[in-house]
């Protein structure tokens, strides 16, 4: 196709953003500055304990306040939805919570008013009495507490290997998955070496900017939901389901977001603002503070053992990993990143025998789901601190452990679906150069010590997901392309134009891009897991494609040179004057064959793989255990990059996030309450954080499934930062911390510990 | 004087304003409420940098600024717009440096940028971090916003 | 927030007489930002804030004298930050203002809300401590001096009366008088202080001939430790004393636990630290100080 322009290649070049000037003017939308006629505002009480019934919920001050329009609890909830319970994996999580609390902060009641003040004054005076019930807070004893946090499990049927646990009672695992190939305890039998760690990671949180917050608009017929969502799709099903309407009387809109970070999936607020305005029929907004966020969704903690048996020769034989992932109150979709981290628990090693247990679990904190990775970097830091441990253990360079055991193009992974596209290989080996592996390192001196470390991890995307875009080309030759992936900041925008340019030949720069609107872009599983590129770009071309064909059809038809003739041309041809459209449409839904139950095999568990490497070069002070990363050196299997600025910079974003999980960002519970919620007592890295010098590469590569050879990238700079500054640290001091995050004082302790004169407590 | 709502008077991105403020409403709440959305309320604490807006030539945290102080003020907002093109060369230079993500932390990042500038138009990357040291960005678009006032102090100077 | 008024008085003396001892609704103000967090958190809930920023500007004002350099309370933390005569002859003043929470808060706090709100983990009130400032306190007809130490009394606490107001701070010149503070972060590198250590030696040729060692954050409130003064007094600084002087801290002092570390950590930090900032204060020449 031509237009008058000839704009060249679009995929592999980097253009502004193009809602650059939208957002550096302050006129970028976020539902956060959306304001309704008649709109009130809703403020929650949240409750006070971590585990108990609620006897009675005294809300009669607040209704007294002069200003508060209603308050609602969750029996009001109950006669407009008689089931209020959503959740993606698991219908357990009451929009307002029913006879219990499951978590200190769980929303108990909403007061509505005109005024943000009078409600929030209101809220305040909400008071329950509570009957306790025994809590359990560790991920390792609820596999066997009598605290039970729910009293029977109720499988959503989203997904259907969890059907099984339909009605499931006296138990607070969630799911469990298990992985079994070859004959890993006999190999541990005949084993020259065997090593075995535990591994923690703690509760940390997404904390966009732009807290949750979402707009329902009662409408007439129709509900109208305006809410910062990864996932307008699923939000459209769910609130229709838990209404019992059809999926086109639920409409939900999502212009920019502040963040999200894996946040901002499924139903957050969604089923709250929609149930409250259509109880009071007016528009309701719930916008949290940032103090709400900790009790909203936090990313898992973990406790990760793994034991391998090392031949003679440095080659692993054999693998076991049991994991267990603290899931909080609600299952959200814990579940599932148990079971689809569980595919690569081993790493991304070559081992002929594996056996893997991995469990979701109720406790009773905040609910956890998924944060950037999808349990990935909780994984690396086990395997990747494992494999720095053998190969010290061993006396061999951690390099040629990783290189003597990786996992090959064509050879067959933990699953046995075999590694496809995956650049294991050469990400490491970039790696290597850019650290100058096996030139000498500078050690520092006095009470400055240096070290470096690596790490590599990978991931299966998520899978089987459906995505579908739109391509609508106008008289004029200009474009429209709707989709239901939300920018959130990762460029999603400028990318799905330059892949749709790149198919119909004009400009990027040419193409609208239509927001998420459920009455006008159609489906999309949700914008998560790094699935967009390449699930949502194939879509994209696809549409393109159709369109383009379509065009050239119509051009036929009318006798004109498809190649040629000029577009809007062919529309003036065939309908007397600038008029009419033509549209194209693209799905995609990757093949997927589910793994068998007990063994966890299938020969098809992902679409693609991601790959994602790190170096750094750290300062230890031994005087207080401080650790400075002084260079961060980001490698990733991208594919071919789409806009190779915004590769860039998801990369190093990335990579920065995760040295916040790894040195210091903690939430703090003392009795299942949240001792730090906020952004004084909970810190994430600023400016001066930041390494002096940090790289980003994305190596030369093509993944054959991928949209010119694309696929996704948000979460790759995750995956081995934790490990490597720990493997860093062992190398400057020779101490080892196995727990994340690795704060100065854990280092001082192990420091002081391995001089024989341990720290008291 | 009394717990009622109250008649404040300032300039607001050179244009003269007359607003009634009730004496707990912040900036943030105020500049929303007449329609400008870029500074805003993200912790609440003044940490963040999100709320950021520039009273009478100071950036002050807008969270942390009774509107009611505001009289007889001049106050500048993201929303400012600079010459023929809308943009400054700060924003020009965020925009060519892709010195942002999500953008809910941007106009803060900006407004600070360009104070720092006005001050110092030549500043070395430790001084840029040091300005912007009170400036959250969860994206950690850090590296292309150093990039970008870098750049920025280079338009600058280029043009006068 | 619940509704409250906000007046500001254009006289001292008109905000000291809207004051109410008796009426703990009734509250001084400042640049607000502390304020402004204890609202919105419940913490405060006034009935009536006096605002200071419309008093006579006198009360913002930076005056050198002979023995002394007196700043007004209403001064921004901003403007004593950019101070010539502060950044000359109060260096370690100057440079602990620049990492004092950021850019804006000090554009907007004043030195009287500052010291006045008590806060533990402020880095001002070890400092000033530590340069032997006094207070001077104005009440309804009545003005009286404190020492940071005397004004505050505990977490939070000031011994302040409610009709009473902070309206300058007097940091007394010495003659070679070299001073350091050392804010220490534990978590990121903008958290608040694990710890401050606020350190002005006196120098008597190659001697100490008087020190002060001050702790803060890590504490209720700014404290001297004193077993550390009395260690470098009519020392030579060197690695060795200044070693000695830190485990004197070490050892007297008792920090608190918290989610920046444990009281055995703090102590080990404190080990560290003052030894750092002795060594630091012994190397801090003010501009125009002479060197005895």
């Amino acid at each position: 196709m031509t237009s008058e322009r000839t704009p060249g290649p679009q995929v592999g070049r980097s253009p502004p953003r193009r809602e650059a000037r939208a957002k550096l003017s302050g006129r970028a939308p976020y539902v956060h500055d959306l304001v309704l006629p008649g709109m009130l505002h809703g403020k929650l009480a949240r409750s006070t304990r971590p585990h108990a019934r609620i006897r009675r919920i005294d809300t009669a001050a607040a209704r007294a306040i002069e200003g508060v329009h209603a308050v609602l609890t969750g029996d009001d909830i109950r006669q407009l939805i008689p089931q209020p319970y959503h959740g993606p994996a698991f219908h357990d999580q009451p929009i307002l919570a029913l006879d219990k609390v499951r978590y200190a902060g769980e929303p108990l009641a909403l007061v509505l008013a005109s005024d943000p003040h009078v409600a929030q004054t209101a809220a305040r005076l909400i008071e329950a009495e509570y009957e306790e019930l025994p809590a359990v807070y560790d991920e390792v004893e609820a596999m066997r507490s009598s605290a039970i946090v729910h009293d029977v499990l109720k499988p959503a049927g989203t997904f259907p290997d969890l059907k099984h646990l339909a009605g499931k009672r006296d138990t607070n695992v969630a799911l469990d998955f298990h992985l079994r190939r070859g004959n890993a305890a006999r190999a541990f039998e005949h084993a020259e070496h065997v090593f075995e760690h535990t591994f923690k990671t703690q509760q940390v949180l997404h904390l966009p900017l732009e807290p949750f917050v979402s707009v329902a608009d009662p409408g007439e017929r129709q509900l109208t939901l305006h809410t910062a969502s990864q996932s307008p799709s699923f939000v459209r099903i769910e609130i229709a389901r838990l209404l019992g309407w059809p999926e086109n009387r639920v409409r939900v809109q999502v212009p920019f977001l502040g963040g999200g970070f894996g946040a901002k999936v499924y139903v957050k607020l969604e089923a709250l603002v929609a149930a409250a305005a259509l109880i009071v029929r007016r528009p309701v907004k719930v916008a949290l503070t940032m103090e709400e966020q900790f009790y909203t969704l936090t990313k898992h903690a973990a406790t990760l053992r793994i034991k391998s048996a090392v031949d003679a020769e440095g080659r692993i034989s054999a693998r076991e990993c049991e994991v267990w992932w603290n899931g909080g109150a609600y299952a959200d979709i814990g579940p599932r990143i148990t079971q689809k981290s569980g595919f690569t628990a081993p790493g991304p090693y070559d081992i002929e025998h594996v056996s893997i247990d991995s469990y979701a679990l109720y406790t009773n904190l905040p609910p956890a789901g998924a944060l950037r990775g999808f349990g990935i970097p909780q994984l690396v830091w086990a395997y990747e601190s494992h494999a720095d441990m053998i190969a010290r253990a061993l006396s061999i360079d951690p390099l040629a452990f990783r290189r003597k055991n990786l996992l090959r193009e064509g050879r067959a992974q933990a699953t046995g679906t075999l590694m496809r596209d995956a650049a294991l290989d050469t990400v490491l080996e970039r790696l290597a150069q850019r650290m100058r592996w096996d030139e000498p390192f500078e050690r520092g001196s006095g009470s400055v010590r240096r070290g470096r470390g690596i790490g590599i991890g990978f991931k299966a995307s998520i899978s089987p997901t459906t995505s579908v875009a739109i391509v609508s080309v106008s008289a004029d030759g200009s474009c429209h392309l709707l989709c239901s992936t939300v920018d959130m900041g990762q460029g999603s925008d400028t990318a799905m134009a330059q892949i749709a340019a790149e198919v119909l030949g004009i400009a990027a720069e040419d193409i609208t891009v239509v927001h998420p609107d459920t009455d006008v872009t159609p489906f999309d599983m949700a914008t998560l897991g790094s699935r967009s590129t390449y699930h949502m770009g194939n879509a994209v071309k696809r549409a393109a494609e159709d369109a383009r064909d379509r065009l050239f059809a119509l051009a036929a038809e009318l006798g004109l040179a498809p190649e040629t003739t000029p577009i809007p041309e062919i529309f003036r041809r065939k309908y007397g004057m600038q008029a009419g459209n033509v549209v194209g449409q693209g799905s995609f839904v990757p093949s997927y064959i589910p793994t068998d139950h007990a063994s966890g095999q299938s020969s098809d568990v992902t679409p693609f793989w991601m790959v994602g490497a790190t170096g750094v070069e750290i300062e230890v002070d031994t005087e207080t255990g401080q650790v400075k990363v002084t260079r961060l050196v980001n490698l990733a299997d991208a594919g071919r990059t789409v806009n190779p600025a915004i590769v860039d910079t998801q990369l190093s974003g990335a990579a920065i996030m995760q040295l916040g999980f790894t040195l210091f960002e903690q939430i703090e519970f003392r009795s299942g309450q949240v001792a730090n919620a906020s952004l004084a007592d909970y810190k994430i890295p600023g400016m001066h954080d930041l390494p002096p010098l940090i790289e980003n590469e994305a190596v030369t590569a093509h993944e054959h499934g991928g949209p010119f050879g694309a696929k996704g990238v948000g979460e790759s700079g995750t995956f081995a930062v934790s490990p490597a500054i720990a493997n860093a640290i062992e190398d400057a001091v020779g101490v080892r911390v196995t727990a994340l995050p690795i704060t100065a004082e854990a280092v001082y302790r192990a420091l002081r510990a391995s001089r024989g004169e341990p720290l008291a407590q | 004087m009394s717990t009622a709502q109250r008649i404040i008077r300032f300039t607001l991105n050179g244009e003269a304003i007359a607003a009634s403020v009730a004496p707990h409403e912040n900036v943030v709440e105020l500049l929303q409420r007449l329609g400008l959305h870029g500074a805003r309320e993200s912790c609440g604490q003044g940490l963040c940098g999100c709320c950021t807006v520039r009273v009478d030539g100071l950036a002050v945290s807008g969270c942390l600024y009774f509107a009611v102080q505001l009289d007889a003020t001049c106050v500048d907002t993201i929303e400012q717009p600079f010459g023929e093109d809308g943009l400054d060369e700060v924003q020009q230079a965020f925009a060519q440096c892709g010195a942002f993500q999500c953008g809910f932390c941007t106009p803060g990042f900006v407004l600070m940028s360009r104070e720092l500038l006005a001050a110092n138009p030549e500043p070395s990357e430790d001084e840029i971090r040091h300005y912007l040291s009170g400036n959250l960005c969860r994206c950690a678009a850090y590296p292309e916003i150093i990039r970008a006032v870098q750049l920025a102090a280079r338009m600058r100077r280029a043009r006068s | 927030m619940t509704p409250f008024e906000l007046i500001e008085p254009r006289t001292l003396d008109e905000a000291l007489r809207l004051l109410d001892p008796a009426d703990p609704g009734v509250r001084p103000a400042g640049g607000c930002t502390a304020l402004m967090l204890m609202m919105k958190a419940g913490m405060l809930v006034p009935t009536r804030l006096v605002s200071l920023r419309r008093i006579e500007p006198r009360y913002r004002d930076i005056v050198a004298s002979d023995d002394a350099i007196t700043i007004g309370a209403n001064a921004s933390l901003a403007s004593i930050e950019h101070s010539a005569r502060v950044r000359d002859e109060l260096p370690a003043l100057a440079r602990t203002l620049r990492t004092l929470a950021n850019v804006r808060v000090r554009n907007v706090a004043t030195l009287g809300g500052n010291l006045a709100h008590a806060d533990p983990h402020m880095d001002l009130p070890p400092l000033l401590a530590a340069l032997d400032a006094s207070v001077q306190v104005q009440g309804r007809g009545s003005s009286r001096y404190a020492s940071i130490e005397q004004l505050i009394s505990g977490y939070y606490e000031t011994t302040l009366a409610g009709d009473e107001l902070i309206v300058a701070v007097r940091i007394p010149k010495r003659a070679a008088r070299g001073c350091a503070y050392r804010k220490v972060t534990t978590r990121s590198a903008d958290d608040w202080p694990a710890l401050g250590i606020a350190v002005a030696l006196e120098r008597e040729g190659e001697r100490v001939r008087a020190a002060r060692v001050v702790l803060g954050a890590a504490v209720d409130r700014p404290t001297r430790l004193l077993a550390a003064e009395a260690a470098l007094q009519g020392t030579r600084l060197d690695e060795t004393s200044a070693r000695r002087a830190a485990d004197a801290a070490a050892d007297e002092a008792r920090p608190s636990e918290d989610a920046r570390g444990s009281a055995a950590y703090k102590r080990e930090l404190i080990r560290v630290h003052v030894r750092r900032t002795l060594l630091e204060a012994w190397c801090d020449e003010p501009v125009g100080a002479v060197r005895q």
